[in-house]
């Protein structure tokens, strides 16, 4: 079997990868979370405030890693949060990413971990795809006309209103 | 450089709200979060002490809007204040596109002002930051208080450049916090470039 993703099949998207590992696991959501937080990639049908999670399990991750450190170990490569009905598992990616998995029935854990690690090397591929074809992306970008729109769209949404002079 | 999620078609950048313990970094993000229209945010998280110091972070995604087909989205954060929380510091500092230092303008508060500042340079500097292009403003927060530190008299002793962006706000009220958003946001959209 190919170990690439889940089921074998190295032809996917980051979110096919996921979907199938959801599917696989019958884990309630994945996510994908690069390590300053934002979320890179999800599937699973439960409805997570994805950006917050990604925010928060980062931070969580660095602070344990520190914590590694404190007691004499580069990092801990997997977290897991067991919960009443709900666990996380969050598995390092590659250096830069991590993975979150949600799921419910705790006796599964064996399967998550194993899916888990079997999906790692081809996230890890398509994330370095990933970069590659960012800068192909932002070559699509004119820098002149997003900043002048961006900087417009600064003015409509964080209004200056009558509370502001703070001159003593 | 901000970044690109190619998936979502979105760019975020990340602009940090730094400064020595209760100076008001979690004091501006609430009175952002409060005055942003409901459609542009998403829900603020905080993770705090029993005596309501930041802990870890404040967080919160603002959604400007899509710039030639990529959804703009700028993520502020805030960094927890105590000095012993250093590594906590370091961890929400790395990645940011532009920072915000909010001092605490009362006169007693000078030294842990400029400490604070120091130890953010420090790490901006391990992290490989060309500090020359790095968006910064400082941010005289507390204008209220009868006591208070000169404007200029943090830049003088830290010898920082001329050109630095300067704003003074009272974060309790509102006053001055949505010009230093205004503020930072710009210089990091102005700050993007390709590499």
């Amino acid at each position: 079997m190919n170990e690439a993703t889940v089921n074998g099949n190295s032809d996917l998207s980051i979110n096919e990868t996921l979907s199938e590992l959801v599917e696989k696991t019958e884990a309630l959501t994945a996510l994908l979370i690069s390590r300053h937080g934002i979320c890179l990639g999800q599937a699973g049908g439960a409805r997570l405030n994805a950006t917050a999670l990604a925010a928060l399990v980062a931070g969580m991750f660095s602070a344990t890693k520190e914590v590694a450190n404190i007691v004499g170990e580069e990092q801990f490569s997997i977290l897991l949060q067991q919960g009443k009905k709900r666990h996380i598992h969050i598995s390092l990616i590659g250096q830069r990413s991590m993975m979150v998995i949600v799921f419910e029935d705790y006796s599964r854990i064996g399967r998550v971990r194993l899916a888990a690690k079997r999906s790692s090397p081809a996230l890890v591929r398509l994330l370095n795809k990933d970069r590659k074809d960012q800068k192909d992306a932002l070559q699509d970008i004119s820098i002149p006309d997003f900043k002048e729109y961006a900087l417009n769209l600064i003015d409509r949404i964080f209004v200056i209103g009558e509370e502001e002079d703070a001159s003593p | 450089m901000p970044h690109l999620d190619l998936n979502n078609k979105q760019l975020v950048f990340k602009i940090v709200y730094f400064g020595p313990g209760l100076s008001g970094k979690t004091t501006n993000l609430l009175f952002i979060h409060k005055k942003i229209f409901d459609k542009y945010k998403g829900d603020m998280v905080s993770l705090d002490t029993e005596e309501e110091r930041t802990l870890f972070f404040d967080f919160f995604p603002v959604s400007l809007g899509s710039v030639q087909g990529f959804s703009l989205k700028i993520h502020l954060y805030t960094i927890p204040g105590q000095v012993y929380y250093e590594a906590s510091r370091r961890i929400i500092l790395e990645g940011a596109d532009g920072v915000v230092f909010v001092a605490d303008s009362k006169i007693d508060r000078l030294d842990d002002n400029i400490d604070m500042y120091r130890r953010m340079i420090t790490n901006l500097n391990s992290f490989g930051v060309d500090l020359d292009f790095f968006p910064i403003v400082l941010q005289y927060n507390k204008r209220d208080f009868d006591e208070i530190i000169p404007l200029g008299r943090i830049e003088e002793i830290l010898e920082l450049p001329e050109d630095i962006l300067v704003t003074e706000s009272v974060a309790i009220s509102g006053a001055g916090v949505m010009k230093t958003l205004q503020l930072i946001s710009k210089e990091v959209i102005r700050n993007f470039q390709l590499d």
